[in-house]
């Protein structure tokens, strides 16, 4: 029944050249939006909505989300040819997308990531799709105790992306983790590390933080070195499918992982209170600590942007459903999303699900058909955009800089950033010359506010007793999993899941 | 007879004035780029009513064109200092959360403005404050709570945020022991009343329209008489308090129900501008097709001139030291 339901919305999708053409024009808006610095999709959604007032309801909402949809995975584009990433989702691909780059593959990262992404939002939907019966009392047995306990999970990874030394990468780790306690105390309202500046009462711009560990110091060193940054110097004569191609292979022969990333993902993306950026690196940490070579990660693996793409392109569906059913927003991004939901005339909440299942399902669908018609523009056209990773580096890095500096302004209209950025990647530079590990500080920021939050709130709400409900105790296992498992491996060093 | 001359006199200036607001035209703002800032970020209640008000002055304006700008931060106090303290050439305008009024009133740190002085233009909506009680919840109404021998748990937004002072006046002023449960953004606190961790929030009541409509939960309490009309049957908070100190800070807290989704500009806008936005606003907010939009995208109309939000914000901004102790007070209890 549920099937049928299903297989129905998909086909009335497919044979309607209305929907498919507004899907069309969704998906190039959105491509657009990905690239572009500092645009982003948020401010994507709330600029296209004047322009669907008035459309029918499924296709009004089939535009929006198709745009929505396509901003991850256009979004790999800069942050695997220029190593800026658009948002805090994404920033995961460029340590081993901008890596592969610098080593002479950057059709190859363009690949893997296309078809990873594609693969991830298919695989995304299949899982919630299946789980729509099941999917109410697992969103609700997530609460604050479950989302402190996968952030510490995900803190335990800081290990694993530390590289060759544990101390170093716990040192930037720890950082991150102070810098993530700038902002007002969340119990008390106070002050911490603000330093009287109203721009850091909300905390560190995640973006800005990113943007100054990533792309800053690479320019820097560009500029210091006077190379060019893709490893053969020569202008690519021909088009070259073959790198791309490969990519592409490269994304079958890692089946299992794209497979086990994109359940993870699309598990931990319907639950709303962890979010994307948290969701996309749990992502990359479980592919590295999963590799039987961890060591190759950042240094341009290239399951590595399989995996951090996979889990951006997965979460989309998961945060789509709990704003269906509950018509509360799964995600910021959602939440621009009800208001369009419900300006269209489509009303979220129960019924949702025995009302209009044919409208979830076809919801579902133009997420993945979305990035179908995405992943054939941007393969298609590939080759030439892999060209920008041949740029001169006198003109790369001011472009870059500007990107950086645009998409840290743009995001919180606070020229404070500017400092901020230039402080931090300052500090980047450093760690990046003297050769310590950038991805825990990242992992710090983003998973530090969330453990902090959802610890205070898990204490008020049950004290202490949180700990030992019954998720709680499957993720203290799985924390000390983690750990024992590194520990352990430090000793074997060959052992681990096959990526194949 | 010198009352009655100094009455006529009033009326005189008045009329003159009004004469001189209708001679104003539109004209001014032809060709021009008015900014309209929003004090959070894209999406959200506020984003929502700003471009939607935005869009209809503009239509309003003719040849004008109105540039959205989101200064989201420090709770509406950035965007808040941002519109102070722009130019008062009435090229820029904008809103933000109204609950400052507790943050002016209290002289908390960050504000750089002063609401006595701004150049209110108008009002879109009323922001009835309202308890809501979740379904999962073994409290089913205010009397349960009332009998509660232990904490009742109400999820609220950051400390100093304004649905956080709400609470915590209702703390102060009912005979509720109620424990504030902190740092639930945007829809988190509804999330956490669905899965039945905490019993309530205290929201606005619009806001909540399309949660007791899934049956999530159920409006329990009301602070404001305007909700006699929209909510039929749902108890007063002022039914519940008798010491004269309650009395006074609920009286605060009712006073912002009428202060909801202001449009504002920064202090001193020439008094022909002003009165020319004054005007396109009125009318954006009159607008049927405005109307129709709101009515579709679930979200309250209630107009306000610009006059009577500028004396309401006078009001509610001349408080007593010693309510402003016990808003201080109630703030600071635990």
């Amino acid at each position: 029944m549920s099937l049928e339901v299903a297989l129905s919305a998909l086909g009335g999708m497919l044979t309607s050249p209305y929907l498919m053409g507004l899907m069309l024009i969704g998906v190039l808006v959105g491509i657009f939006m990905g690239i572009a610095p500092g645009v982003g999709g948020k401010l994507g959604l709330v600029l296209l909505i004047p322009f669907v007032y008035g459309m029918d309801p499924l296709a009004g909402a089939v535009f929006l989300l198709s745009m929505h949809a396509v901003v991850h995975t256009a979004g790999a584009v800069t942050s695997i040819l220029i190593g800026v990433p658009g948002e805090g989702a994404t920033a995961a691909t460029v340590l081993d997308g901008f890596a592969m780059t610098k080593n002479g593959e950057p059709g190859r990262a363009l690949g893997a990531s296309f078809g990873a992404s594609l693969a991830g939002s298919i695989a995304g939907a299949i899982f919630l799709g299946a789980s729509l019966g099941i999917l109410e009392p697992v969103i609700l047995a997530f609460s604050p105790a479950e989302f402190f306990l996968l952030a510490i999970l995900g803190i335990t990874f800081i290990a694993t992306l530390s590289g060759k030394s544990v101390i170093k990468g716990m040192t930037v780790g720890l950082f991150g983790l102070m810098i993530s306690f700038i902002g007002l105390d969340p119990s008390t309202g106070a002050e911490r590390y603000t330093g009287g500046q109203l721009f850091l009462w909300d905390g560190v711009d995640i973006i800005t933080a990113i943007l100054a560990m990533f792309a800053i110091p690479e320019m820097i060193s560009l500029g210091v070195t006077r190379q060019t940054y893709a490893a053969d110097v020569q202008e690519p004569q021909k088009i070259r499918y073959d790198q791309v191609g490969q990519g592409l292979m490269d994304v079958v022969r890692h089946r299992w992982l794209v497979l086990r990333v994109s359940l993870l993902v699309a598990a931990i993306g319907i639950i709303p209170g962890i979010g994307g950026d948290a969701a996309s690196w749990l992502a990359y940490g479980h592919t590295v600590q999963s590799s039987k070579t961890p060591e190759r990660f950042g240094k341009g693996a290239v399951e590595g942007v399989i995996g951090a793409e996979t889990g951006t392109c997965a979460k989309e569906g998961g945060s789509l459903l709990p704003t269906l059913f509950f018509g509360v927003p799964g995600s910021s991004g959602m939440a621009i999303m009800l208001g369009a939901f419900l300006l269209l005339g489509l009303q979220p909440g129960p019924a949702m699900l025995t009302q209009h299942l044919d409208v979830v399902w076809s919801l579902i669908w133009s997420l993945v058909v979305a990035n179908i018609i995405c992943v054939a523009i941007l393969l298609a056209s590939a080759p030439w955009i892999s060209r920008l990773a041949y740029i001169k580096t006198s003109l790369l890095v001011p472009i870059v800089l500007l990107f950086a500096i645009l998409g840290s302004y743009l995001g919180q209209n606070a020229w404070e950033n500017l400092v901020l950025i230039i402080f931090l990647g300052g500090l980047g530079y450093l760690l990046k010359r003297h050769d310590w590990p950038r991805a825990p500080f990242v992992i710090g920021v983003i998973l530090g506010k969330i453990a902090e939050d959802s610890l205070l709130k898990a204490l008020a709400i049950w004290g202490y007793e949180f700990f030992f409900r019954p998720i709680s105790l499957v993720l203290i296992a799985m924390i000390f999993g983690s750990i024992a498992f590194y520990v352990y491996r430090q000793r074997n060093p060959r052992v681990g899941i096959a990526h194949g | 007879m010198l009352k009655r001359f100094a009455a006529m006199a009033m009326g005189l200036a008045l009329a003159f004035t009004a004469s001189a607001a209708m001679a104003a035209d539109a004209s001014m703002y032809r060709g021009k780029t008015i900014t309209y800032i929003v004090a959070t970020g894209p999406g959200g209640g506020y984003d929502t009513y700003g471009r939607l008000i935005a869009r209809f002055m503009q239509k309003y304006l003719p040849g004008s064109r109105m540039l959205v700008r989101n200064v989201p931060g420090a709770g509406h106090i950035v965007g808040a200092n941002t519109i102070y303290a722009a130019r008062a050439d009435g090229f820029t305008i904008g809103m933000f959360n109204t609950g400052l009024i507790y943050n002016q009133l209290m002289n908390l740190p960050g504000v750089k403005f002063d609401l006595a002085k701004m150049s209110w233009v108008g009002k879109a909506s009323n922001e009835i404050r309202v308890v809501i009680i979740s379904s999962k919840s073994p409290y089913k109404n205010v009397g349960d709570m009332l009998k509660s021998t232990t904490p009742v748990k109400f999820a609220a937004a950051g400390v100093g945020s304004a649905a956080y002072l709400d609470t915590r006046i209702l703390d102060f002023v009912l005979p509720i022991q109620i424990q504030t449960v902190t740092g639930f953004d945007g829809a988190e606190g509804e999330m956490s009343m669905i899965r039945g961790e905490v019993v309530a929030q205290v929201g606005i009541a619009s806001s909540f329209d399309q949660f007791v409509k899934n049956k999530n939960g159920y409006y329990a309490l009301a602070m404001s008489k305007l909700a006699h009309d929209i909510l039929p049957g749902v108890p007063q908070a002022s039914d519940y308090v008798t010491d004269e100190r309650g009395k006074k800070l609920l009286a605060l807290l009712e006073a912002l129900s009428d202060l909801g989704r202001l449009t504002v500009g920064p202090p001193g806008i020439p008094a022909d501008a002003l009165a020319v936005l004054r005007e396109a606003h009125l009318k954006a907010v009159r607008d049927p097709a405005l109307i129709a939009e709101a009515k579709k995208l679930n979200i309250p109309i209630d107009v306000g001139t610009g006059e009577f939000v500028q004396q309401r914000i006078k009001e509610a901004l001349t408080q007593t030291p010693e309510t402003v102790a016990l808003l201080k007070q109630a703030a600071s209890a635990r």
